[in-house]
């Protein structure tokens, strides 16, 4: 739940929550990074330290970190390999007790020619396994840098503010719906959670969802309102725990991969006779010459209304259109049929 | 309103963790919202063994009730052979193993369970995920329940038994948002209302002398890293970096361990290991500091990192920590390592360089202000406590 002034996970994507400032001292800092990042780059490729020292140390730091922790590289990883391919078979002879080390030099002597023929054959494995996992990496790599340059970026939420508000012509319809059930209702996206507002304002059991910092606004105390993606949000949505999910500002832009996840998370979240409202700018409206910027950066286009009720036929949905009276949006209503 | 808190320990000689964070959390309420608390747990000081050390009984702690019931069972010897075996592929164990499992661990305590199922409290809060008080307890409490997880990614957060733990939740309290994703990545539960919360900052105590004296090496300038000395802190690890640090730059730095040890770390001219300090000395040794060191890879939080920024100590954390990272990250108070080699550039740069530790100390200070003051925080958890209840009171209308 966000109050009045929300927690710091809402700082990293403002943007605006320092001055020049705050963002020439973000600039240093990310050089003061890079600097040391090739610092490293340097001096392991000078090899200043040596191998055996640097292994077991990375070894240290890993004995305790989470599994593929946090940015770990392939090429990190296969750093400990290459490290640890050669199995020594001359074992330390060492001992406390007297006699010891005596004893135990005995014993390699006596078993050396054994274990050096083992650990041979070992080690030539290892060799093989990390030369395969270093040709893996490098088709990783290139594959990675072909789907980057391929890539469409996440769509981004589209606020039109005469589509938006609590006066737009789809919101009234949307939260009587609503108020007459009980059950949980999703917003995504949110924005300063204008319609998760008016939603408990009609004893709607409403929170809002947006990968947008929050616009600090009076009165939102009480309002469940997170900064999130969406895509992840309804991903991690207990199946058949949602009343109603609202789409707003989301599905315009976003390619058909996305937009098909989306639904299916939408719909698996809906409990029985659960609803679906999807508002939506119109195709014609995209095209718009006063069409939002995000229209022109985007790597798709709204789908038409009909498109809806296909796909949400197909997802055991039955479907109504309302459309805008000037043509330049329309809202979905899919009621999940309770026998799906 | 009247809150109950359920945690396996409590009490004043609980040092950090989940536990220390409930009790800040119940000690708040009271002070500042003038609430009624209470507390179920355990008479246990030590999270290992979860011997009965304290008396049960009823007792009142800084404006709090506590009610402590004594452990049928702690942590067994078994438990060890099933958690190496378990924690090899968590997620592949079955609901009895990870039941057998939260048994072994302790503490168990059937006592306190009933004692939750009667309580009248209007909220309970739950904390930490990991242990049979919590697992147990929520599932016999008829009030609305809170959990708060502390959650890091451990094994233990994939077997099966803490399913219902997450998914039975009216309503969770996070620490980050770096816990929050892990959560959600694990558990379906991002329906659930919730908030990120995190810990407030006390007042800075002094004792009046400076660090370098009460560590005993005079002006020589020093690191320090504050918490339990253990291995699974990464106690070990930076003693080991550091002691590599200081053959390839030798000097006068030093490191301060601060903290109860709980590893076989032998100190020497430029370790010093401090075991418990008094609160006004752990204070005058961090604001003495060049640079604070959380080496652990494993915190849901991480106080200890805010304390730093409180004096305006520039800190480094273990990069694979998502929620010590997060903090640097998003406040641009600190650096970060992931290998022994970043280890040793990152503290080369700040030793050298003046202006950026002053950077990224003020930057760590204003965040600390911004975010993790007290009566900012407990007046969000009290108003995400109130909405909880009225919520659950309208569900049941």
């Amino acid at each position: 739940m966000v109050t009045d002034d929300p927690g710091p996970s809402d700082v990293r994507r403002s943007g605006d929550d320092g001055d020049a400032g705050d963002d020439e001292a973000r600039r240093y800092l990310d050089e003061v990074r890079r600097d040391i990042d090739e610092e490293v780059r340097r001096r392991r490729a000078s090899g200043d330290l040596p191998p055996n020292v640097e292994r077991e140390l990375d070894q240290l730091f890993l004995a305790h970190s989470p599994l593929g922790g946090r940015g770990a590289a392939l090429r990190d990883m296969l750093r400990l390999v290459d490290a640890s391919v050669f199995i020594d078979p001359v074992v330390p002879v060492e001992s406390r007790r007297p006699g010891g080390t005596t004893v135990k030099r005995g014993l390699r002597s006596l078993n050396l020619w054994y274990l050096r023929y083992v650990t041979h054959q070992v080690s030539e494995f290892a060799t093989a396994v990390s030369r395969a996992l270093h040709v893996l990496d490098a088709q990783m790599t290139d594959i990675r840098r072909k789907v980057d340059a391929l890539a469409v970026p996440p769509s981004p939420v589209v606020e039109v503010g005469w589509a938006h508000n609590p006066d737009a012509w789809w919101v009234e319809g949307v939260t009587t719906t609503l108020a007459a059930q009980s059950g949980r209702v999703l917003h995504a996206a949110c924005g300063d959670g204008w319609l998760v507002g008016a939603l408990v304002a009609r004893g709607v059991d409403a929170y809002g969802v947006d990968p947008r910092p929050p616009v600090p606004s009076a009165g939102l105390d009480l309002l469940d309102l997170r900064v999130e993606d969406v895509g992840p949000h309804i991903a991690a949505v207990a199946s058949g725990s949602l009343r109603a999910v609202v789409l707003s500002g989301v599905v315009e832009g976003s390619g058909f991969v996305e937009r098909n996840n989306l639904l299916h998370g939408a719909v698996r979240g809906l409990a029985p006779d659960g609803v679906l409202f999807v508002h939506s700018l119109t195709p014609a409206s995209w095209a718009a010459d006063d069409a939002p910027v995000e229209a022109d950066m985007a790597g798709a286009r709204p789908y038409r209304a009909r498109t809806w009720l296909r796909v949400m036929g197909d997802l055991g949905i039955d479907a109504t259109v309302t459309e805008g009276t000037d043509g330049r949006d329309y809202l979905v209503t899919g009621r999940l049929r309770a026998t799906r | 309103m009247k809150v109950a808190f359920v945690t396996p320990r409590y009490g004043v000689e609980v040092m950090g963790g989940a536990e220390s964070a409930a009790r800040q959390l119940a000690e708040h309420l009271v002070a500042e919202c003038g609430w009624e608390v209470e507390v179920f747990s355990t008479c246990a000081l030590d999270h290992i063994t979860w011997d009965n050390v304290l008396s049960p009984g009823d007792s009142v702690l800084n404006g709090v009730t506590v009610h402590r019931y004594a452990s049928a069972s702690g942590r067994v010897p078994e438990f060890y052979e099933l958690d190496a075996r378990l924690r090899m592929a968590p997620s592949e164990a079955t609901l009895e193993q990870s039941r057998r499992w939260l048994e072994l661990n302790g503490p168990v305590t059937p006592d306190l369970v009933d004692a939750v199922a009667d309580s009248d409290a209007e909220v309970i809060a739950f904390y930490p995920y990991l242990y049979y008080p919590t697992v147990r307890g929520m599932e016999a409490s008829s009030a609305p329940r809170v959990l708060h997880p502390a959650a890091h990614d451990e094994p233990a957060l994939y077997l099966k038994v803490f399913d219902s733990t997450f998914a039975d939740a009216d309503a969770i309290c996070y620490h980050t948002a770096a816990e929050r994703r892990l959560v959600q990545r694990r558990h379906r539960v991002a329906q659930v209302p919730q908030i990120e919360l995190g810990l407030g900052v006390s007042p800075v105590v002094s004792g009046g002398r400076s660090g370098g004296e009460i560590l005993g090496i005079g002006d020589r300038p020093y690191v320090v890293s504050v918490g339990r000395v253990d291995e699974h802190k990464g106690s070990s690890m930076l003693a080991a970096f550091f002691r590599t640090y200081k053959k390839r730059h030798p000097g006068p730095l030093a490191l301060a361990l601060v903290g109860p040890r709980a590893a076989a770390i032998t100190d020497d001219e430029d370790i010093v290991l401090t075991g418990t300090v008094s609160e006004a000395d752990k204070c005058d040794i961090v604001r003495d500091a060049m640079v604070s060191i959380s080496p652990s890879a494993l915190e849901s939080f991480s106080l200890v990192v805010l304390e730093a920024w409180e004096q305006s100590v520039p800190v480094v954390v273990n990069a694979t920590c998502d929620p010590t990272r997060e903090h640097c990250e998003r406040s641009g108070g600190g650096l970060w390592f992931g290998s022994y080699r970043e280890f040793e550039a990152v503290l080369e740069r700040l030793c050298a360089d003046a202006r950026l530790r002053a950077l990224l100390a003020a930057r760590g200070h204003a965040y600390v202000q911004r975010y993790y003051q007290w009566p900012h925080l407990i007046r969000r958890y009290a108003v995400f406590l109130t909405t909880v209840r009225r919520r659950y009171d309208a569900a049941r209308a």
